[in-house]
C-alpha cells in the first residue's frame, strides 16, 4: 500500500505541532472558544455529549496493520479502550479529553495518520471500494486516484473555506461498494469504447435533510484530467453556491436549482479556461503512485482449496462465514474477508483495542498487513489465501467478531445517535440492537438475505438512513424520541431515496414494525427476490397497511 | 414549582459538569438548584464568564424525584448519566442515589432539548 513521503510525514507533523500550540492558547485564555473552535474542528476534534470526540481519517478506507495497532494504544490509554468506525470508512474515539488531543496528534502522525480534513468545509476524505485492488470486478484500483486526490485536496488553500463541506467517492467496479451516487462527487472508473480509461463524474449527491441523487455531468472524463476537472467543478461550486444559509449551501442545492446540465456547461467552461497541464498529475508520479499498490506478491495458487472445502465440510459456521463474509478475489487461490462489527448484541461499527490488536495481528499473518474499512462500519482482510480462511474465522470467533452476516438484516448501519452525538434527536444504537436481536439467529437471517437497514439518529443523515433498503430516521415528536421508517433505498449502483412508510412510530414499536415488514416481504416475493426488489415491485401499500394495521 | 440548574462542559476533560457554590461539581445530585429566575439570570453570567473553565454554560429544568434533581429531558438526562449504551461509562459508572434516580426516570421526558431560554422563561 502507499506509504506517506517525507513531504506528507512533515505535513502531519508540522499539523500536531500547530495544534499543540493553539491548544495551549486555548488553556491560557488566550484564545476565546469562539475562536478555537474551528481550528479544532480543522483537526477533527468534536465536543459531544459526554467528552470530546475526536476523528481520525482513514485515506479511501485502507489501513496497515500498524496503523490499527496504533489507533488500538490510543483507545487504550486515552480513551475507553474502543473505538468507533464511521460511514465515512473513518474511525472516532469518543472520550477523548482536550489536554490529550496534542499527544495523540503526535501519536498518530508517528504512524502517517492524522486528523485532517475529518471536519470543516474543506474536501473530505475521500473513500472507495474496500475491495480495491482485490476484486476482479475493478476497472481500475480506485486507490491511485483517491491518493491522487488526497495529495491534490490535502490543506488545498482554494478549498478549505468552500460553502459546505465537500465529499467524493470514488468506486473502480460498476458493483458500487461506496454509495457514490449520493456524494458531492460520486466517480466511477470506465473504459470507452477504444479503451481509454476515464471517470464517469456524477455530481449532487447527498442525504441530510434534502436528499438528492447524483447526476451524471460527465459520462467519460479521460482518466488523466481528473484534477483539473475536480478543479472546475470545486470552483464552479465555491463561485455559485450559496454561503447565505447552511441548509443550502452543499453542491446538491446549486446542482438541483441549476438543473445538472447547466451546471455541467459552467463545469466545462471553467475547465477550458484553466491551466491543465499545471494541475493534472504528470504521468510519473501516477506510475509511482501506481507503483505503492501494486507492492503484493502474490503465490501461484489453484483456484478452489481442497483445505478451505474441508474444513467447510467439517464446521458449520465456517461454511456460512464463507457464503456471507469472503468474496471473489481476483487472483486464482484468494479471498476478500470481510470482518463483521455487527455482532448482534453489541454497537454497530465499535471495535475494542484487543479486537484491533487481534485483527492486525491477522492481517500481518494471513493477509499482506492490510486492513479496510467499510462505509456499512465493517472491516476487510482484502488478500487471504484461501487456504487461510479457516484460520482467519478461528482467529475472528476468538475475539467474537465471526458474525457471518455481511449484508443481512442484522449488519445495521447506525451513528452514535443521541447516546454519544449533541446534533442528535434520538438515539441510533438501541434501536440497532433491538432489531438485531431479532435476526440473531444466522440462519433465520440468511433465509431473509440481502437486507440493508440504515439509522440516523437525526436529519443530518450519518446513518444513511435515505438509502437504507429499510431507513430509520430518529426524530423529537413533542420531548419523545420516535422514529420515521422509509422503504426502498439504495446506496449501490441501483442507488435510490426511500419512500417514507408513514407516521413515526414509538421507540418500542421500530423493531416489531421490521418484523412485519419482513414477514410482507416473505410473503411476496417471488424466488431470487431481495426486500429491495420485492418493494420495487409490489410497492408501498403492501408493506405501511401491514404495519400500521398492527399499530392501530 | 419548577427549578433549574446550570451546566456546562469541563474545557479540558469535555465532561460534563454542573454549578454549584461558585465552582464546577461532576453529580447532578450536587448541583446547585435555582427557584429563582433571577438569580438563576445572574448565575448563570458570573458562569458564562469562566471561559477558561468550562464551555457554554446554560441552564436546564429539572424535577425532583424522591428529593433527587432529575432533568426533565432526556438529552440532559443521557448527558448526566452517561451513553444508555454502555451503563460502565461516564457518570453512570458510580452509582449512587443521585444516579439511581435518574435512571429510574430515564424514559421520556417533557422535552428533548433541556435548555432553557429557547423557549423565553415567563
Amino acid at each position: 500500500m502507499y506509504r506517506y513521503d517525507a513531504i506528507d510525514a512533515a505535513i502531519v507533523a508540522d499539523r500536531a505541532a500547530e495544534f499543540r500550540g493553539q491548544v495551549a492558547r486555548r488553556l491560557s485564555g488566550e484564545l476565546s472558544e469562539d475562536q478555537f473552535k474551528p481550528l479544532r474542528l480543522m483537526n477533527g476534534l468534536y465536543l459531544q455529549l459526554h467528552a470530546y470526540m475526536l476523528r481520525v481519517a482513514i485515506p479511501y478506507g485502507t489501513l496497515s496493520a500498524d496503523q490499527l495497532r496504533r489507533l488500538a494504544l490510543i483507545a487504550r490509554r486515552f480513551d475507553k479502550g474502543f473505538g468507533h468506525f464511521t460511514t465515512r470508512t473513518n474511525i472516532q474515539f469518543n472520550w477523548i479529553r482536550l489536554g490529550d488531543a496534542p499527544d495523540i496528534l503526535d501519536s498518530l502522525a508517528e504512524v502517517g495518520l492524522h486528523a485532517i480534513q475529518t471536519s470543516g468545509n474543506c474536501i473530505r476524505n475521500t473513500t472507495a471500494d474496500p475491495y480495491a485492488g482485490a476484486t476482479a470486478e475493478e476497472i481500475d484500483d480506485p486507490r491511485v486516484w483517491s491518493e491522487a486526490i488526497r495529495q491534490w485536496s490535502t490543506l488545498h488553500p482554494e478549498f478549505t473555506y468552500l460553502p459546505r463541506k465537500f465529499k467524493i467517492a470514488v468506486t473502480g467496479a460498476a458493483k458500487d461498494r461506496t454509495a457514490a451516487r449520493v456524494h458531492d462527487i460520486g466517480l466511477k472508473l470506465r473504459r470507452s469504447r477504444d479503451g481509454e480509461l476515464g471517470f464517469e463524474v456524477m455530481v449532487g449527491g447527498g442525504m441530510g435533510r434534502t436528499p438528492y441523487l447524483g447526476q451524471t455531468i460527465r459520462e467519460h472524463l479521460p482518466a488523466r484530467h481528473l484534477l483539473s476537472y475536480l478543479t472546475a467543478i470545486l470552483r464552479t461550486y465555491n463561485r455559485l453556491g450559496r454561503r447565505d444559509n447552511i441548509y443550502k449551501a452543499r453542491i446538491k442545492i446549486l446542482v438541483a436549482s441549476l438543473g445538472a446540465e447547466a451546471f455541467g456547461r459552467e463545469v466545462e467552461a471553467e475547465w477550458a479556461e484553466l491551466d491543465q497541464a499545471a494541475i493534472d498529475l504528470p504521468d510519473i508520479e501516477l506510475a509511482r503512485i501506481r507503483a505503492a499498490f501494486n507492492d503484493i506478491a502474490f503465490e501461484d495458487l489453484p483456484p478452489v482449496s481442497a483445505a478451505l472445502n474441508a474444513a467447510k465440510a467439517a464446521d458449520l459456521s465456517l461454511a456460512r462465514f464463507v457464503r456471507n463474509n469472503v468474496a471473489a478475489h481476483k487472483v486464482p487461490g484468494y479471498g476478500i474477508v470481510n470482518i463483521s462489527l455487527k455482532t448482534p448484541g453489541d454497537v454497530p461499527g465499535d471495535c475494542t483495542a484487543d479486537q484491533m490488536d487481534a485483527i492486525a495481528a491477522l492481517a500481518d499473518t494471513y493477509g499482506f498487513g492490510e486492513i479496510r474499512v467499510t462505509h456499512a462500519q465493517n472491516l476487510v482482510l482484502p488478500h487471504v489465501k484461501l487456504d487461510d480462511v479457516p484460520a482467519v474465522h478461528a482467529g475472528l470467533q476468538q475475539i467474537g467478531l465471526a458474525a457471518a452476516n455481511i449484508d443481512l438484516a442484522s449488519d445495521i448501519i447506525a451513528c452514535p445517535g443521541l447516546d454519544f452525538c449533541a446534533l442528535a434527536n434520538a438515539r441510533a444504537i438501541p434501536i440497532a440492537q433491538a432489531i438485531a436481536a431479532r435476526f440473531a439467529e444466522p440462519a433465520m437471517a440468511e433465509r431473509v438475505g440481502e437486507l440493508k437497514i440504515k439509522i440516523s439518529g437525526c436529519i443530518n443523515a450519518c446513518g444513511h438512513h435515505h438509502v437504507g433498503h429499510i431507513g430509520i430516521l430518529g426524530v423529537d415528536k413533542k420531548g419523545e424520541e420516535f422514529y420515521q421508517l422509509t422503504l426502498g433505498g439504495s446506496g449501490a449502483e441501483d442507488a435510490s431515496l426511500g419512500e417514507v412508510l408513514g407516521p413515526a412510530l414509538p421507540a418500542d414499536r421500530v423493531a416489531p414494525s421490521v418484523d412485519t415488514l419482513v414477514d410482507v416481504y416473505l410473503r411476496e416475493r417471488t424466488p431470487g427476490e431481495r426486500f429491495l426488489d420485492t418493494y420495487r415491485r409490489v410497492g408501498l401499500t403492501a408493506f405501511r397497511s401491514a404495519v400500521y394495521a398492527e399499530a392501530l | 414549582m419548577s427549578e433549574a440548574v446550570i451546566t456546562a462542559n469541563s474545557l479540558v476533560a469535555g465532561d460534563v459538569v454542573f454549578w454549584a457554590g461558585g465552582g464546577w461539581v461532576e453529580a447532578l445530585a450536587d448541583a446547585e438548584r435555582f427557584a429563582d429566575p433571577s438569580a438563576l439570570d445572574t448565575t448563570l453570567q458570573t458562569a458564562k464568564g469562566q471561559t477558561t473553565t468550562v464551555i457554554d454554560p446554560y441552564a436546564i429544568d429539572i424535577v425532583l424525584e424522591g428529593g433527587q434533581p432529575v432533568p426533565a429531558s432526556y438529552r440532559e438526562r443521557i448527558r448526566a448519566l452517561g451513553p444508555t449504551t454502555h451503563p460502565d461509562h461516564g457518570k453512570q459508572a458510580r452509582g449512587g442515589a443521585g444516579v439511581e434516580a435518574i435512571a429510574a426516570h430515564a424514559g421520556a421526558g417533557v422535552r428533548s432539548s433541556g435548555r432553557l431560554g429557547l423557549i423565553r422563561r415567563k
